[in-house]
């Protein structure tokens, strides 16, 4: 049980980062979806929002009494669940533009790829827990591929192909601390490389879309080029110092689409600026600088991997969507952590942050 | 525990993500504060519109300041292309509500380059599309209803052909006016025809507007800033409402009664004109048939445009100045003026008129033989034999010379467009056209005004001015003032000489006499001036027209003492001009001696001072 030793242990820098972060984001919120003009329902998200953060808290609080090692008691049962949801998601799922994401359970609507991401970390660090210096060849790693690979087509099958790149990013940032050999990377990036044009085979259009629109969006600018170039002329006309919260003449007059969910990160750009959007990234860098230190200092392997998993599940989360709000990365559907609308991302990304803390609290080997 | 490079990996990790962030950085460094500035202007273009409001054209007012010309409030409907090209299901949708094609309005959307302002589709729209599109406001995003001047002529088809209409321009227009300033632009309306496209730049004024924020559905939320209009320039005719609008109706009523109660049921087009001869200021100008130019100002219907244009009489065509008609008998003022001028008759010389010319059997219209008979005589009865041994002692170059002195054959330099310069019978011309010699005939022709010999009605008032001045030719005139909506004046237009004819006063007093006695007893508009109080001077001409029957002259100035006014009238396929045209010209001096309201009016308008 928690004692005044583990609270003392608690990583207050993690924790006031996430905070602060959650507290942006419902201002943000409360910009995107015009909380500054009358109009029914306006408070709807933000209170929304809020609400399932407060939630999540207390449920980290209760998290935060087991050690994360039990988590590798229940990693096979994880993922069992996981695939049963994935299937679930394909039989009775809601489409919602142009991909079937969502199961409706009462009066919530989950996505349940979002959870998937968190309960592919937690099996798989118990894999590579036991698999730990045994990564010698390619037959060694078949099992993982495989193990990996069966939730990461179902998803990609939704599609939900920004998800399935968060599998590949969490698989390779986790092999990569779990001790894979440098040569078998390479040779895995190089043949991925190869098989590229296969891959874009088997793309649907409107994903094909994306990715030649992100080279060049004004082959069409009112169909999928539209996101990028409002999102670019949002982020751009920020400026320095931004249009000030509430101003953002792209945001509030409606140019930018999806501007509390996936292009949060727009707004945030055009009514705080430059500064406001390099110091909001400062925050984010703290965070998954503290993922990193966490791994380090881990008790164990497990903890270690499970560390890796969630930063860099993380990081690329922000990566791909400030890249893509930025044009530098296509648009793939992928929320900012802890900033973007959405009560499923924001429960795993809060869970994932209490596992951090989980892990830090419990680095010291417990001594009698 | 893991395998020892595991820390370092883990700073492996550490590097890619400060990597990752330091990409980010960089990037948004890049957007914002490299290319802000480009992006900001692309924001502003997202949500700036410029909501045009056009300036109204300046007013046309009479000599007396009467206006006559205005605008008045409409509504148009516009689109408002928001962030890229106006969607084609809105295309569909405005052009069911405004029942027309989807063509129609795309053909407008590509003619325009602009993207931030609004493409007028439709003007002058009815109070009834304007609440269908209000009504489905939240299904039709970008398109807008903008509150636009309408041309008002506010008495319809009077001076229609004088004061001209105004449409869209198009696009031949606007690559032709591009070239000369920038003032135009696509979606302009522009004077076409009459003073309203000889003065269009004056009147146009400059359109202002209202820059608007608009949301991402073209709907206006705020009003950031203001552009005054500068309303276009007015125009002070040298018109005189009360007499244009006397000559309107007698040419109507006339045109009216010819049709039904005479033989000349085919009297359909008509001109008139009314000038201050010893300025050349216009005071009427008529033209028949007409139009109504209020069809043409918010976008004439195509039932309307075909109707005009299948007219034989071509209603769009200002007869006055570019209808081109044998002069007839209005010649013989031309001819006896050369002839006592060059001493080729003397006013006391009596010529034997038997019904024919002894040279060639050409005689009077009727066959009369009016016996022996003098200058005067001949003049006031209008005698044919006569003026044909005057063209026989002339010969045709010293009519042609004296025709050309007077001003005939070329245009008046009149301001309006469309002028024709008529033909003055010659040799050069006959040799040319038909490659024939001369014939004494074509001479005879010629002195009595038929033949080769064409004048616009707005020639033979110079001409008559001429008479009435004693040879002063004056460049006829519309404007005499223009002005900013503020009232001052801008340009005032004084009477300008164009030419001379040296005329002796016996001369002139011997023409103007026989002038006066035409409309006296025994004169051949005797019937239409009986019991005319003020004294005219006038004659009759019948043109010979070939394809039915002839077209009726009379031409008049008055007071005879104290010429103040000339009259000009002609009657296509009237017939003789004492029936047809003389009882237009005596309405027309009428209203402007006020004889046709009040007698005690018109004792007064004897004196000079009176409005004229």
């Amino acid at each position: 049980m928690l004692n005044r030793r583990l609270l003392r242990n608690l990583d207050f820098v993690t924790i006031t980062t996430t905070v602060i972060l959650i507290l942006i984001s419902l201002v943000i919120i409360g910009s995107a979806t015009h909380i500054n003009t009358p109009g029914e329902e306006r408070y709807w998200y933000v209170e929304r929002q809020g609400t399932f953060a407060l939630f999540n808290v207390i449920f980290i609080i209760i998290l935060l009494n087991f050690d994360y090692k039990v988590l590798g008691k229940f990693a096979n049962g994880l993922y069992g669940i996981n695939l049963v949801m994935l299937l679930a998601v394909m039989f009775i799922g809601q489409s919602a533009l142009g991909a079937q994401r969502w199961i409706q359970i009462g009066p919530i609507s989950l996505q349940p790829s979002e959870f998937s991401k968190l309960i592919m970390i937690i099996a798989l660090a118990d894999m590579l827990d036991k698999k730990t210096g045994k990564l010698n060849s390619f037959k060694d790693l078949i099992p993982i591929f495989l193990y990996v690979g069966v939730p990461f087509l179902l998803i990609l099958k939704q599609p939900d192909l920004g998800t399935s790149l968060v599998f590949l990013a969490i698989l390779f940032g986790m092999l990569f601390i779990a001790g894979i050999k440098s040569k078998h990377l390479m040779v895995i990036f190089g043949a991925g490389a190869a098989f590229l044009p296969i891959f874009w085979h088997f793309l649907k259009d409107y994903q094909k879309m994306r990715l030649s629109v992100f080279m060049d969006p004004n082959v069409d600018p009112l169909g999928s080029g539209y996101h990028i170039i409002q999102s670019k002329i949002a982020i751009g006309s920020g400026m320095l110092f931004g249009k000030g919260l509430f101003g953002g003449t792209q945001s509030q007059l409606n140019f930018l689409p999806e501007n509390h969910t996936d292009f949060i990160f727009a707004v945030i750009g055009e009514e705080l600026g430059f500064i406001g959007a390099v110091l909001i990234l400062l925050l984010y860098f703290i965070l998954l600088y503290r993922g990193v230190k966490i791994a380090g200092e881990a008790k164990d392997n497990f903890g270690t991997l499970l560390a890796t998993g969630i930063t860099s599940m993380l990081t690329f989360h922000v990566l791909v969507n400030v890249g893509m709000t930025a044009g530098i990365m296509p648009v793939t559907g992928i929320p900012l952590p802890l900033m973007s609308y959405g009560v499923s991302a924001l429960t795993t990304n809060m869970i994932s942050i209490g596992i951090l803390l989980n892990i830090y609290m419990r680095r010291q080997k417990i001594m009698f | 525990m893991l395998v020892k490079r595991s820390n370092y990996r883990l700073d492996v990790l550490a590097i890619i993500i400060l990597l990752v962030f330091v990409a980010l950085v960089s990037r948004l460094g890049y957007l914002q504060v490299v290319q802000g500035k480009y992006y900001g202007e692309k924001a502003d273009g997202n949500r700036i519109r410029l909501a045009p409001i056009m300036a109204p054209r300046g007013m046309f007012y009479d000599r007396n300041g009467i206006p006559l010309v205005s605008n008045r409030p409409g509504f148009a409907v516009s689109l408002l292309p928001i962030s890229g090209p106006v969607p084609d299901d809105i295309i569909v949708k405005v052009a069911s509500i405004l029942n027309i094609t989807p063509d129609e309005i795309k053909k407008k959307l590509s003619q325009h380059s602009g993207r931030f302002e609004p493409i007028r589709i439709k003007s002058d729209i009815g109070p009834d599309i304007v609440t269908k599109i209000e009504e489905r406001r939240a299904e039709l995003p970008g398109v807008v209803i903008e509150i636009q001047p309408i041309r008002n002529y506010i008495n319809n088809e009077l001076a229609a052909h004088l004061f001209g209409y105004v449409s869209e321009i198009n696009d031949v227009e606007l690559e032709k006016a591009q070239e000369k300033s920038n003032e135009y632009k696509s979606g302009d309306i522009i004077g076409k025809f009459g003073l309203e496209k000889v003065y269009d730049r004056e009147l146009r004024g400059i359109d202002g507007g209202n820059q608007v924020e608009v949301d991402v559905t073209g709907r206006p939320v705020n009003v950031l800033g203001r552009k005054e209009t500068v309303p276009g320039k007015n125009l002070t005719l040298t018109i005189d409402y009360k007499i244009q609008k006397a000559a309107e109706v007698a040419i109507d009523e006339q045109l009216t009664y010819l049709q039904t109660k005479s033989e000349f049921r085919n009297a359909k087009a008509a001109a008139a004109i009314a000038m201050n001869p010893k300025t050349g200021e216009i005071l009427a100008m008529v033209s028949r048939p007409t139009f109504n130019p209020n069809l043409f100002s918010g976008g004439i219907s195509s039932k309307d445009w075909k109707a005009l244009n299948e007219n034989p009489n071509n209603p769009m065509n200002n007869k006055a100045i570019s209808g081109e008609y044998p002069p007839g008998s209005t010649f013989k003022l031309v001819t006896g003026a050369a002839a006592l001028e060059l001493g080729k008759v003397t006013p006391e010389e009596k010529i034997l008129d038997t019904g024919k010319h002894w040279i060639i059997a050409k005689g009077n219209a009727e066959g009369e033989a009016l016996g022996w008979i003098n200058f005067k005589e001949a003049l006031t009865k209008s005698d044919n034999v006569y003026f044909y041994e005057m063209g026989n002692r002339l010969g045709i170059d010293n009519l042609e010379k004296y025709a050309r002195m007077f001003g005939l054959g070329v245009t008046t330099g009149i301001n309006l467009q469309g002028e024709s310069e008529g033909l003055v019978a010659n040799q050069r011309y006959k040799e040319k056209v038909y490659g024939e010699e001369w014939y004494l005939s074509e001479t005879f022709d010629a002195a009595i005004g038929q033949g080769f010999q064409l004048t616009t009605p707005l020639q033979v008032a110079v001409l008559m001015s001429e008479i009435a001045n004693g040879g002063y030719r004056y460049r006829p005139y519309l404007v005499s003032k223009i002005s900013s909506n503020k009232g001052e004046v801008i340009k005032t237009f004084a009477p300008e000489e164009v030419g001379r004819i040296q005329l002796s006063d016996r001369t002139l007093t011997l023409i103007r006499e026989s002038l006066r006695d035409v409309a006296l007893e025994g004169g051949t508009a005797a019937q239409a001036f009986r019991d005319f109080p003020i004294a005219i001077a006038g004659k009759t001409g019948t043109a010979e027209n070939s394809h039915g029957s002839d077209h009726g002259w009379f031409i008049a100035y008055g007071p005879y003492e104290d010429p103040r006014i000339v009259v000009v009238v002609i009657v296509e396929q009237g017939g003789f001009g004492a029936g047809s045209a003389a009882p237009i010209a005596r309405k027309i001096m009428e209203a402007a001696f006020n004889l046709n309201q009040d007698p005690a009016a018109a004792q007064q308008t004897h004196k000079p001072q009176t409005a004229l």
